[in-house]
């Protein structure tokens, strides 16, 4: 526990509250949910910790614009709640069974993973490739943004100084799937790929595909939703998606893996993911 | 799966509750951190940042003002004594070339100095506040860089012992020819060769190594840790820091696991120094980082093997070669590499011709140590590939060629009066050896024949099996020696008193059951003991697969006294020669009249009636040979064509242990270590930055095998019965981990046709591979 300079613990009633506790710390206060994240957190400044899981944030629930997801809400209540289980093929369901270990899950918060964003997480990826808009609040007023958006920011800072409330995930009239490559059962991703499709009269009407742990954070791939625009999901079609991914896409090497072996199966992960997609979709 | 017993048996063989399974279950305290002394300080180590570095200076001024810290301990303030931390017998194989602290420090996690303080914070900021300056010297970080002139010198002090060439970085070598190997390729009709690389892997038990030290009132030095060598920590401990042997107390208390990583002694030593120095108790906990960084790992090794075979498959040479990378001190470095042979070569006997040699080299990186498997996993990597390698040359079934080759009852091999514990070794025959029965069961459970002759494939996914055959020993022949103390109470029960060191194995549970058979009561009635060095007698720990067999003959021959003084005292009771008594079901009757009376009625006798004694005996067994288990292993993996990833889909792994006590424990402790073996195959790997910090160093990133990853195992027993065995018993602790590694690669190639040599099997070496063979096909 790396934590050794917190001097109090707070639990907040409502998220003004939390807000209002943040901003006294100046700097030094940090939101606690979970804690899976602040519990490996090099920060060795942190002073006061501000628990928002009494807020109210923890719900899912479905509405026009979509399915909402409360920040608190963990990824084990998100994995088996019904609403999430029927959401565009059951891709949270597919995504958080390969996030890290049950126990994990059972803290961890779907707000904790957005904000944190690692670059070898699945939920980013999963929420890019799924066009999530998320919701935050600070003292002033209340914003929202894609979190595809979002993650083109300095969003880190943003919530040093803000909680985030929920994610909005679109309804979509097709199907997702996700898949990764970890070293082990509970791994945090070599790579990993989310992909929906959603078919009109036998052609692909839209799709979206988003790759991460490149080993950068997960990132739709545009030029390859545009290929397969108004195509007929076939093997040809997947397999020329592969040959492109594999001639386009950046991909960078770490001590997990090389650029190389990524470049290569970021090809093959993205033609299954589609191949997949499309099938869930017809049935 | 049930095994079947030579003998019916009331306590030997029965699945029996552990003897500490239900305090370990409702968590109890047990283990070494579980007792809070009053006014205990926290100990705490600064490590090496540098992989090779002469202290210049150490300025501990402002570290000392540190409010809470009770003492700095450095080179400058403590005596230099050179002494081993590889927790062996004594003479020590391993080579003297450590000291407590020293001017010099030789991989990045070394120790420079220890303090003691109030609280951990308080010892944490000391560390902070101690200046060192360093002069930097060049590293080296393989055994290539290590061995080449010129190469920096890692152990130039004057006064370490034992050291096989300081000068060429090498801690031990071994040139070992028997026959003549190059007459014996040149003689062969096909000749394979093999090289295998294990890399640096750690041993991962639960428990953090941990300790408390401390005077008790009669002004006596206790340790209280988590060890599996108590007693040689007390004489280590005695010379390092100048106190007799018998004003030192060791405590073993329960153990979260060793795997070989807590034989070694580093944290004792330091704990004991700060409480001698300070007056006060010591705690002494590592944290997970601390763990990878500063204490053990398997020895990485490079083992090439050469096979040359007659047409029919008889192996006609074998060379083996090992280079072991032992890291910055040479513990166990010596004593591995004689295992790598010792361990390997006499499974094939039929090979007439044999060469063993290789190094253990020193290098700046993480100590090396005892790891389950000591050698013999690394030895049998090389070795079983080779020998798929030769099958397939042959075109030979590979169990065909196993079956042709490996050593059997009543046969010897040369290897083992030519290699022992890091010297020569003692001539034996083997006793017992079920291993084609081994083969014959597991090649039925993984469906062989069907499989090899038809590999499945399905989509990307091709799968394939392989297997792997290993035996390892059951102690060390000539140097173990184990007692037993066994005491009956006036109402019938016993206590067992062992300086054997249960570390989680269950070996309290299987002593108790030997002494439980002879006495002819259940379990229950024995209150197992283990260990302290006050009160138990001595062992000599936990390791070499030698609790059962050392440990367990020492208790059968303690109990076997024991029933004789309990015969003679019903022979008092019921007025009849002992000849004609019997002991069983917690009373002697006798034979002939049918008469009885209870252990009760006998203990309040000794005790109080007439002819008064302690009913009690101790016993000692010096191991005079080393009865080797063996073990046929069956992979099949599925290997996905397009990324690389490799599914094991199951595991059967078959040994002969003898007659197992407790089939239950034996089977858990096969199962184990296929498990930690599989890790080895897939996961695990320590990685190093390019100044030589080991950068993976918590299970975030160093991933182990967890429950999730378990294939399906069917891990099966098949008795045969070892003579020299308590109730015909061999070792199992350790032959488990030998085969995995190669029965998976051989199962690769099963599947697509490419030799993974180079472990783990990560999907990118996999994936490699593959493009290299497609390369080459097409020409």
């Amino acid at each position: 526990m790396r934590l050794r300079g917190v001097l109090r613990f707070h639990w907040a009633r409502d998220v003004d509250e939390a807000l209002s506790l943040l901003r006294a710390y100046e700097g030094k206060g940090a939101i606690l949910a979970g804690g899976v994240d602040l519990a490996r957190s090099a920060r060795t400044d942190i002073e006061g910790l501000i628990d928002i899981t009494g807020t109210g944030l923890s719900y899912v629930r479905e509405d026009p614009k979509g399915l909402r997801i409360g920040a608190t809400t963990t990824l084990s209540e998100l994995l088996f709640h019904p609403l999430s289980r029927e959401y565009a093929g059951g891709v949270i369901a597919e995504t958080l069974r390969l996030v890290a270990y049950p126990a994990l899950r059972n803290v961890a918060t779907i707000g904790g993973a957005t904000v944190s964003a690692h670059p070898w997480a699945d939920i980013p990826t999963m929420l890019v490739a799924l066009g999530a808009e998320a919701r935050w609040r600070n003292e002033e007023k209340e914003e929202k943004a894609s979190v595809e958006e979002l993650y083109k920011t300095q969003f880190r800072g943003i919530f040093r100084e803000a909680i985030l409330l929920e994610l909005v995930l679109p309804h979509w009239d097709g199907v997702f799937v996700f898949e990764k490559i970890g070293r082990n059962a509970g791994d945090i991703a070599l790579l990993n790929v989310c992909a929906g499709l959603g078919l009109r009269e036998g052609k692909i009407a839209w799709a979206r595909v988003a790759v991460g742990a490149r080993p950068e954070r997960g990132e739709r791939l545009p030029w390859l939703e545009e290929m397969l625009l108004g195509k007929e999901p076939d093997e040809n079609l997947w397999k020329k998606a592969e040959e492109e991914v594999k001639e386009r896409i950046k991909v960078g090497s770490d001590r997990r893996a090389s650029g190389e072996w990524r470049r290569e199966v970021a090809g093959v992960l993205v033609r299954r993911t589609l191949a997949r997609a499309a099938g869930k979709a017809v049935k | 799966m049930a095994v079947i017993l030579k003998a019916k048996r009331e306590v030997v063989g029965q699945n029996v509750l552990k003897v500490d399974g239900l305090p370990l279950a409702t968590g109890q305290p047990k283990f070494t951190l579980d007792m809070d002394l009053p006014g205990a300080l926290v100990g705490k180590i600064l490590y090496s940042p540098y992989a090779h570095a002469e202290i210049v200076s150490i300025d501990t001024s402002e570290a000392e003002k540190v409010p809470g810290v009770a003492c700095i301990l450095h080179y400058g303030n403590v005596p230099r004594v050179p002494y081993t931390t590889a927790g062996q017998g004594w003479p020590e194989p391993s080579p003297y070339d450590t000291v407590l602290f020293d001017k010099k420090v030789r991989y990045v996690g070394d120790r420079v100095a220890a303090v003691a303080a109030e609280t951990e914070e308080a010892a944490l900021e000391a560390l902070r506040k101690i200046k060192v300056e360093y002069k930097v010297l060049p590293a080296v970080f393989t055994v290539e860089e290590a061995l080449a002139p010129g190469a920096p010198i890692i152990h130039d002090e004057e006064d370490a012992e034992g050291i096989y060439d300081a000068k060429r970085n090498i801690a031990a070598a071994v040139d070992v020819p028997i026959g003549n190997i190059e007459k014996g390729f040149a003689e062969s009709d096909v000749v394979v060769e093999a090289t295998c690389e294990l890399p640096y892997s750690q041993h991962a038990a639960m428990e953090p190594h941990c300790v408390i030290a401390y005077f008790d009132e009669d002004g006596r030095l206790v340790i209280r840790s988590s060890t599996q060598v108590p007693f040689h920590i007390r004489r280590v401990v005695s010379r390092v820091l100048g106190i007799p042997i018998h004003r030192i107390r060791v405590v073993k208390p329960r153990i979260g696991g060793g795997f070989g990583s807590k034989q070694e002694i580093i944290l004792e030593p330091v704990a004991a120094a700060l409480a001698l120095r300070t007056g006060r108790p010591v705690k002494m906990a590592l944290s997970r980082e601390e763990v990878f960084v500063s204490t053990r790992t398997i020895h990485p090794a490079k083992v090439r093997v050469k096979l040359g075979a007659k047409k029919d498959g008889t192996l006609h040479a074998i060379e083996l070669e090992a280079i072991l990378n032992t890291g910055a001190y040479g513990a166990h470095g010596g004593t591995t590499l004689y295992n790598v042979g010792s361990k390997a070569l006499p499974l094939y006997n039929k090979a007439r011709n044999l060469r063993f040699h290789g190094k253990a080299v020193y290098t700046n990186l993480p100590v090396a140590g005892a790891y389950r498997g000591y050698g013999a996993n690394q030895g049998f990597f090389g070795l079983e590939i080779a020998m798929d390698m030769l099958a397939e040359k042959l075109g030979m079934d590979p169990i065909e060629l196993r079956l042709r080759n490996h050593i059997r009852t009543g046969e010897t091999s040369p290897i083992f009066e030519k290699l022992g514990e890091g010297r020569e070794g003692k001539p034996q025959v083997i006793r017992s050896c079920a291993l084609e029965e081994c083969l014959r069961i597991g090649a039925e459970r993984i469906g062989w024949y069907e499989k090899r002759r038809n590999p499945r494939r399905k989509g990307p996914w091709a799968y394939g099996v392989g297997l792997a055959c290993a035996m390892q020993g059951s102690g060390i022949t000539g140097v173990d020696m184990a007692a037993a103390t066994l005491i009956m109470n006036e109402d019938g029960s016993f206590r067992l008193l062992v300086g054997a060191t249960d570390l989680g194995t269950g070996s309290d549970t299987v002593l108790a059951q030997i002494a439980a058979e002879v006495l002819g009561v259940p379990v229950e009635k024995i209150s197992v003991y283990s260990s302290d060095t006050d009160f138990t007698p001595f062992d000599k720990g936990a390791y070499a697969s030698s609790t059962t067999y050392v440990s367990g003959n020492a208790v059968l021959k303690a109990a076997e006294e024991v029933k004789r003084q309990i015969l003679e005292v019903a022979s008092e009771i019921l007025e009849e020669p002992a000849e004609g008594l019997i002991l069983a079901g917690g009373k002697v009757v006798s034979e002939r009249t049918g008469r009885e009376v209870s252990l009760s009625e006998v203990g309040h006798r000794a005790f109080y009636v007439a002819n008064q004694r302690q009913i009690a005996a101790t016993a000692s067994f010096a191991c005079p040979e080393s009865p080797p288990p063996f073990a046929a292993f069956f992979a099949e993996v599925a290997v996905d064509t397009e990324t690389g990833i490799v599914r094991v889909e199951k595991f059967v792994v078959v040994a002969d242990c003898g007659q197992p006590i407790h089939p239950k424990l034996a089977e858990g402790q096969l199962e184990g270590a296929v498990v930690q073996g599989i890790g080895h195959a897939l996961y695990e790997e320590m990685l190093f930055s390019e100044r030589g910090s080991t950068v993976n160093s918590t299970f975030f990133d160093y991933r182990i095998p967890t429950v999730l990853d378990v294939p399906e195992i069917e891990a099966i027993l098949v008795p045969s019965d070892e003579p020299t065995g308590p109730f015909g018993a061999k070792s199992i602790a350790e032959v488990g981990i030998d085969g995995p590694v190669p029965a998976i690669s051989n199962a690769i190639y099963h599947a697509v046709g490419v030799r993974l040599t180079r472990a783990p099997f990560t999907p990118e070496r996999i994936l490699a591979a593959l493009r290299t063979k497609d390369k080459e096909r097409k020409g």
